[in-house]
């Protein structure tokens, strides 16, 4: 039997050399000053601390993470609604519309922007609409709106998605059983459904708001290049500029800032499971 | 009562929804369609941006590695990550858990780290990045994915059930391919679909490995869409129509099946077929579109030359030209900066011929990253400008051969800007609030402190901190007080339709823009500009030199300079097609011709310590541009 454990011996040496070593190379750099760490390796801090003695640089991290949370709630708020309607329809709709969601996903992200970019622009569809509507020579492209939209319009399929997995495998029974016990529609939705689709709740904010921290083509193709968020930067700072180690520190410092925002959900996630059981 | 409200509710947030989702998609498709080249206005059915997209070797070529690399990153992710699934199952629960954790690295982690990450991998290790690098990486991070989805089906079988097996007599080879594989088969499926998804949309990480020329569509579009180009919605809507065709194979074939099964009762993995059929077709057609056209009679058949240039940069048919004159292929790679060109090229990738500007050339020389040019080769000398031989930062042309050349100016609607204003101001007049929300500036480290320094009456190629400071001041006031555009080549079709008042952009690019609209203007400050040239130049590490030197007599002759020059809009070396050009299709543009001469003009100059000063205020500038909206 333990011969089969084997097997995951190739991967395990594959997982050490393609997923942990790139981490521990960003690590090195962002600690060192020479562009080739493994030749020279002086540790210094110097790049952490240029970060964060840096208004600038902290107002565009906060900036980024601004506007992620302001695509999960949007996200959220037009998710659940779209999710909850789908898990109530005909199997046979339900299917439909779970592909109908997901169909446009498997388009390339960066066509399904650039396409923005043209109904956004001056005189397209959009400001055409609300030109109709009577918002005469309103500016969209170039925008954070604009920005907001793409992301909304990117990541929003992966919320409903998780949402309405979570809704679909909730045992129905306890919507009877709740509205046997006197729970008016409301109470039941909010005592009985949502607690329970939570954890699907908690799968799409974290497949929308880790995405939309980072994005960088995003923010180019439809805020233009005065719009700049942390990815940019980092984009900037490897493409551009060639400072790889600075680059590699602001890296570090995302990746740790998400790992600390992944733990939380968790807790409370784990906080919610506890006290269901109590 | 309230129900139905809520199903009317419902179903119109499920209607704008889908509205939502599928109007960027069929907007794309039909301007695909569209005759003119306007994305917001269709004026007439043609089919010419397909034939431009099947003509482009470029495009084709990064449909064929898109899916070539997805295709062959799903079997692979699918059947290693199975396997060690399997195996890991079978683990020490600690080994277990630390896999779980290293697996969970690149599903929650921000993608660019996890980019950047292979990225200083391959380099470090002296990969040479390209399309085994972008496979490797694709590889990575899509077998954690199928793990993810194949474990929990492995975790639901019986433990016993592969000792079972084999104590049954089966071998372990037998009880892991006839008793665990079938019974976790939906789990697999799943795991290669969520792969699939995965590596055919990615765009982060390919962007980061990639290199040599190779493109997948999402590096391609990223690199494509500064310009108005509707070729991408032609291979976008191609795109759209074989997906949705997997899509319905996938879906509908298994279904089919199924019901035949059901009448025949034969086995088979019923999923399997239809797909290893598509695998086959659509490899079998990526080989055959790759064979075609090579004719072996021609000088270089079967050659390739790689050349790394600025985007839209070269007439529409030049390089199909050369091809069919050569027999060699070219393999077009494009950047927008010179200093995202100068860290490839110094980080070891390999290309024939490069085309970046004076000061950047300087800097290649004095680093030793190129090589001399041999002139016993070159037939094209007599024919350039004197203008543009012998410049300063290569004497004798030793290794440089021009390319095109021009100045930086400011381009602005006559109907808006008080030309008075131009003359009195010069560069100043983008800080004149009299044009605020109305100006462009071109995202360019070099040519904004040169815009900046020169209108604080400075040299631009200082190396004075203090004028450099006073320059990040000046670049500071414009973004926190005009709300300027920082753009690139999207100016160039935002100011031929006249989006803003004023911008900064090379006289090319002005020829170009002032030919489209006879309201636009072109002026040259007194405080003087930029003269630049960029010039086509042979790398050390190039592996075919002498193809090199055959482009550049190709591109200097007379009928190649003049198609290039007439269709690009940037002023030719080639004296003669220069002085044709002006007198023909430039004739009363004042930008094609450059002021030649005028004792406040520079010619950049590079310095290794002013140009780290520079980039990092220059990124310092865009953030603050960014943190001011």
């Amino acid at each position: 039997m333990k011969r089969f454990s084997q097997l995951a011996l190739p991967y395990i040496i594959w997982a050490a050399l393609m997923l942990i070593l790139p981490m521990a190379l960003i690590a090195l750099y962002s600690f060192s000053n020479q562009g080739n760490t493994i030749v020279a390796f002086s540790l210094t801090f110097e790049h952490y601390v240029r970060f964060f003695t840096d208004p600038d640089f902290l107002l565009i991290l906060w900036r980024s993470l601004l506007i992620a949370l302001k695509t999960t709630a949007i996200c959220l708020l037009l998710g659940y609604p779209a999710a909850y309607f789908i898990s109530r329809c005909a199997e046979n709709i339900q299917n439909t519309l779970i592909l109908a969601i997901t169909l446009p996903t498997w388009i390339n992200a960066l066509v399904r922007t650039y396409a923005w970019i043209g109904l956004l622009s001056e005189g397209g569809i959009v400001s055409q609409i609300l030109a109709f509507l009577g918002f005469e020579g309103v500016e969209m492209l170039y925008t954070e709106a604009a920005v907001l939209l793409g992301m909304v319009y990117n990541f929003i399929p992966f919320m409903i998605l998780q949402i309405n997995t979570s809704l679909c495998k909730m045992d129905h029974s306890l919507l009877n059983a709740a509205a046997d016990l006197g729970a008016n529609p409301r109470q039941t939705f909010w005592k009985v459904t949502f607690p329970l689709s939570l954890p699907g709740v908690i799968n799409g904010i974290t497949l929308v708001f880790l995405p939309a921290v980072s994005s960088f083509f995003i923010p180019k193709l439809l805020g233009g290049g005065q719009f700049f968020l942390i990815g940019n930067v980092i984009e900037n700072q490897f493409i551009t500029v060639g400072e790889w180690n600075f680059g590699s520190a602001i890296s570090m410092i995302m990746a740790i800032i998400m790992m600390l925002m992944m733990m939380a959900v968790r807790k409370i996630e784990e906080r919610n499971q506890g006290g269901k059981e109590d | 009562m309230k129900k139905k409200n809520n199903r009317t509710f419902g179903k119109i947030l499920m209607t704008l929804m889908i509205i939502f989702f599928y109007l960027p998609i069929l907007y794309m498709i039909f301007f695909s369609f569209n005759e003119g080249k306007s994305l917001t206005s269709f004026t007439g059915f043609s089919l010419r941006w397909y034939q431009h997209m099947l003509a482009s070797h470029d495009m084709m070529e990064s449909l064929y590695t898109t899916f070539g690399v997805a295709f062959i990153a799903t079997a692979v992710s699918t059947v290693v990550g199975t396997i060690a699934a399997i195996g890991l199952s079978k683990s020490k629960k600690i080994v277990r858990d630390l896999m779980d954790q290293v697996n969970n690295l690149p599903l929650m982690n921000p993608e660019i780290v996890t980019a950047i990450g292979f990225m200083l991998l391959f380099i470090t290790f002296r990969v040479e990045k390209g399309y085994i690098t972008m496979l490797l990486a694709h590889i990575a991070f899509c077998i954690p994915y199928v793990m993810l989805s194949v474990t929990p089906k492995i975790r639901s079988l019986d433990p016993n059930l592969a000792d079972a097996a084999m104590d049954l007599g089966a071998t372990p080879w037998q009880a892991l391919t006839k008793v665990i594989v079938p019974q976790i088969t939906p789990g697999i499926i799943s795991g290669a679909l969520i792969a699939f998804t995965m590596s055919i949309d990615d765009f982060i990480i390919s962007y980061f490995v990639t290199g040599g020329g190779v493109k997948n569509l999402s590096i391609m579009v990223y690199t494509m869409s500064k310009r108005i180009n509707p070729s991408i919605n032609a291979i976008s809507t191609l795109v759209v129509v074989i997906i949705t065709i997997m899509l319905i194979i996938i879906n509908v074939v298994p279904a089919f099946l199924a019901k035949r099964q059901q009448k025949s009762e034969i086995k088979g993995h019923h999923i399997l077929l239809p797909a290893s059929v598509l695998a086959v077709v659509i490899v079998a057609v990526a080989i055959f579109g790759r064979m075609g056209g090579s004719n072996s009679s021609l000088p270089y058949a079967g050659e390739s030359l790689y050349i790394y240039m600025p985007g839209e940069y070269i007439g529409e048919n030049i390089i199909s030209d050369f091809e069919e004159q050569t027999g060699a292929s070219v393999i077009m790679e494009n950047f927008d900066s010179n200093e995202q060109m100068y860290i490839k090229v110094a980080n070891g990738e390999s290309y024939d011929i490069l085309i970046p500007s004076d000061y950047m050339i300087q800097r290649l020389i004095e680093e030793d990253f190129l090589q001399e040019l041999d002139h016993s080769k070159l037939t094209c000398m007599d024919l350039l400008n004197d203008a543009v031989k012998d410049m300063p930062f290569d004497p004798g042309n030793k290794y440089s051969i021009s390319y095109f050349w021009g100045m930086v100016g400011i381009v602005y609607d006559k109907t808006v800007v008080d030309y008075a204003d131009l003359e009195r101001e010069g560069f100043d007049i983008f800080l004149d609030t009299k044009y605020k929300g109305d100006i462009y500036l071109y995202d360019s480290e070099r040519d904004s402190f040169m815009m900046a320094l020169k209108a604080l009456g400075y040299s631009m190629n200082t190396e004075n901190e203090e004028e450099l400071n006073e320059a990040y001041t000046w670049l500071e006031q414009c973004v926190t007080t005009m709300e300027p555009e920082i753009v690139m080549d999207e100016i160039i079709d935002n100011m031929a339709q006249a989006r803003k008042a004023l911008g900064i952009t090379y006289s090319g690019d002005a020829a170009y823009i002032m030919s489209e609209n006879e309201n636009m203007g072109y002026y040259l400050p007194e405080s003087g500009t930029n003269q630049w040239c960029d010039a086509m130049v042979i790398p050390k590490n190039a592996k075919n030199p002498d193809l090199a030197h055959e482009f550049m007599n190709f591109i200097s002759s007379y009928d190649f300079a003049y198609d290039n020059s007439s269709y690009v809009g940037y002023t030719s070396p080639n004296v003669e097609v220069m002085n044709d050009l002006a007198a023909s299709d430039y004739e009363g543009i004042n930008a094609y011709l450059p002021r030649i001469g005028y004792e406040k003009d520079e010619v950049f100059v590079y310095n290794e310590a002013t140009r780290k000063i520079i980039s990092n205020l220059w990124s310092k500038i865009k953030i603050v541009a960014s943190n001011a909206q």
